[in-house]
């Protein structure tokens, strides 16, 4: 059942550039991908592969890391923990890759970080997740609970929101997203009407929306997992005539856009949207455009941060002078890149301070950036590191 | 009121999943664990209809169609030598589901689909506003249950049935077709399944694994009501109004299960679940 798919694709772009004025001597630098390209995350998978081939085509183009060339090694993981200890035994022992760098469930994360350590690899996580996940060893530039929550809050509550009703899918993210969210508005001065969770697999909202509907909530936020489930909740909140302001902590830009008319008027938190308005990002969309054509997935708030993961792990290696592990973290925390989210810096205890951008969706599917709040701080993760 | 509602419409949606299954379980005895796929199969029928710029309505239609004829292709294929060991048969359906899932996912792809709704808005009821979709639901599940009883009751086909269902061999004895009837029971099972399809896709999400999560909670159903039409409604009632009442009172997390559970209770204090005979 298990597709183990493997990619050899920097040494091949290596080649193809090697006529260039480019020093592309010595051992490639190998950059371990573990992704979920099979089970939940197959669905955004592809567009975080794509972002680290136009990384590393770029990064080659320009004469690699330190003169040598770089490449990337993807390992289906298959969304899981399961699948997580294989794809992390392979590259970490098999392949001994210099460096991991990808986004994953919070389950394959937890699974792979023993294997990270044991192995004394440098980790980028590009996902963003519930938070709390502390490692030596591990960088993080996706955002956390602290950082995408209070955007939302403050508009909802700016525009007159004072009893908000919780629904969440029943796991880790979701609960973690929800529990901060309640202790958030309860600091604010809001209240909070009800909190409801349906397990993962779960379809049927309907008691949660009447449930909803009589608490006399005067707005709604929700935190699903990914996928079906939001898709599923969303199409019965609408069914059901819900008008009032609706917030969901767990859609894409990609979602949204295909589920049409039942999106309009979502909030949207992210620290990437395909609309923000910088060089950066206009070069970037550009850049991905040229490369991929028809086929290039929509970037994301998880192919972005893969990105510029791969940029600040190219930073943190010049600036230790080699790739070996221990001066590698040294200089993860003092190096920046400026991408399309923005100046990126892992300087908080891991994690990165980031610009959370606001995105209401349009009647057209479109999402237009409402407002954003520059540099949220991720807040206290790790305050042992 | 909203909750009367909500009992009487989740009723109705558990007795329109259901149902595929129950025409086919009740008179053939198989377990057909393709279902889920048979429901996911009616979804990309509306998906494919109403991409080529067809109304969703006709969806409908469409399903019903195209579930007829892959059931009668699955009876005639897979299902016909199976009829006198059932446990090959789950087997069978199970593998067959799973192949169905794989091929919707090689077509289509893992992305969900996000075809238009049938019907949006909401009915003022009694003061309530309530989803105008879950009414219809309401409206069509007691549509699909007469037509159950006077297709049972009142036509040739019903008698057939009624007669393989009592007793097969001497239905054959007295010079009766039962292999048609066999067909033609796999081919309606199959497509009101497909139909109960695309009457989710408004509620839920479209994507190639969809039909599992509906799966057990009909199964269940099925299992407790043998064949018996009006034991069926009963239990979709019963089990629906459970489900809603400890979602609303209890715990969302609880209620999503207390089909499976009640129904595992029952079969075991009372073997023979809603059903009389």
């Amino acid at each position: 059942m298990k597709t183990m798919k493997s990619i050899r694709f920097g040494l091949m772009m290596a080649t193809m550039f090697g006529g260039a004025a480019v020093a592309q001597d010595g051992e490639p630098i190998t950059i371990g991908i573990p992704v979920g390209l099979s089970g939940a995350n197959s669905v955004v998978a592809p567009a975080v592969v794509q972002s680290s081939e136009l990384a590393v085509e770029q990064i080659n183009a320009a004469g690699g890391i330190l003169g040598r060339p770089v490449a990337i090694q993807v390992v289906d993981d298959g969304s899981g923990a399961t699948g997580a200890q294989s794809a992390f035994n392979t590259l970490v022992f098999q392949d001994d890759v210099d460096v991991l760098i990808s986004m994953e469930t919070s389950a394959a994360r937890n699974a792979g970080l023993p294997i990270v350590e044991e192995g004394e690899k440098p980790y980028i996580y590009t996902s963003f997740y519930e938070g709390r996940s502390c490692s030596p060893n591990m960088f993080v530039n996706g955002w956390v609970p602290e950082q995408q929550v209070p955007p939302v809050v403050e508009k909802l509550m700016a525009d007159g929101a004072r009893r908000f009703f919780l629904i969440g899918s029943d796991y880790a993210f979701g609960r973690g997203m929800l529990e901060f969210s309640r202790q958030y508005i309860e600091s604010k001065g809001g209240e909070i009407a009800g909190e409801e969770y349906l397990p993962m697999d779960g379809s049927d909202w309907t008691a949660i929306i009447s449930n909803l509907r009589g608490s006399g909530a005067d707005a709604v936020i929700t935190s699903t997992a990914g996928g079906a489930p939001n898709v599923t909740l969303t199409k019965q909140l609408r069914a059901a005539g819900n008008a009032i302001p609706y917030a969901n902590l767990a859609v894409d830009e990609g979602t949204a856009k295909a589920m049409g008319a039942d999106a309009t008027g979502i909030l949207i938190s992210a620290s990437y949207l395909t609309g923000i308005d910088n060089p950066e990002n206009k070069a970037f969309i550009e850049a991905m455009t040229a490369k991929f054509g028809a086929d290039m997935r929509t970037p994301n708030d998880l192919s972005v941060p893969q990105y510029e993961a791969i940029y600040l792990y190219k930073a943190a290696v010049e600036k230790a002078g080699s790739t070996e592990t221990d001066a590698v973290l040294a200089a993860l925390p003092q190096v920046s890149f400026k991408g399309p989210r923005g100046e990126i810096a892992m300087s908080r205890q891991h994690h990165a301070p980031l610009t959370m951008y606001l995105g209401e969706v349009q009647a057209d599917g479109s999402v237009k950036i409402v407002t954003h709040l520059p540099d949220v701080d991720p807040g206290a993760q790790c305050p042992d590191l | 009121m909203a909750l009367l509602l909500d009992i009487a419409t989740t009723a109705a949606l558990l007795f329109i999943v259901a149902a595929g299954l129950f025409v086919i379980f009740g008179v053939l005895k198989i377990i057909n664990f393709a279902h889920a796929a048979w429901l996911t199969i009616g979804a990309y029928t509306t998906v494919l209809a109403t991409g080529m710029g067809l109304d969703p309505w006709l969806s409908l239609p469409l399903a019903l169609l195209v579930g007829g004829l892959l059931g009668a292709l699955t009876e005639v294929a897979i299902v016909r030598p199976l009829y006198r060991r059932p446990l090959d048969a789950i087997l069978a359906t199970w593998g067959l589901g799973v192949v169905i899932v794989q091929l919707i996912t090689l077509g289509f792809g893992r992305d969900m689909q996000m075809p238009p709704a049938l019907m949006g808005g909401t009915v003022n009821m009694l003061g309530t506003p309530y989803s105008s979709y879950r009414l219809f639901l309401l409206a069509a599940a007691v549509v699909l249950g007469v037509v159950f009883v006077l297709v049972l009751e009142r036509t040739r086909l019903g008698l057939n049935a009624q007669a393989v269902i009592m007793n097969e061999t001497l239905a054959r004895a007295l010079g009766m077709n039962t292999g048609r009837v066999r067909m033609i029971t796999f081919m309606l099972g199959s497509a009101i399944a497909a139909v109960a399809g695309v009457l989710l896709t408004p509620l839920s999400s479209v994507d190639p694994s969809m039909g599992i999560s509906w799966l057990i909670g009909a199964f269940m159903l099925v299992m407790v009501s043998g064949t018996s039409v009006a034991a069926l409604a009963l239990a979709c009632l019963c089990f629906g109004a459970a489900q809603v009442l400890v979602s609303t009172w209890v715990s969302p997390i609880l209620g999503s299960v207390t089909v499976a559970v009640l129904c595992a209770v029952m079969l075991r204090l009372h073997p023979k679940g809603f059903a009389r005979d």
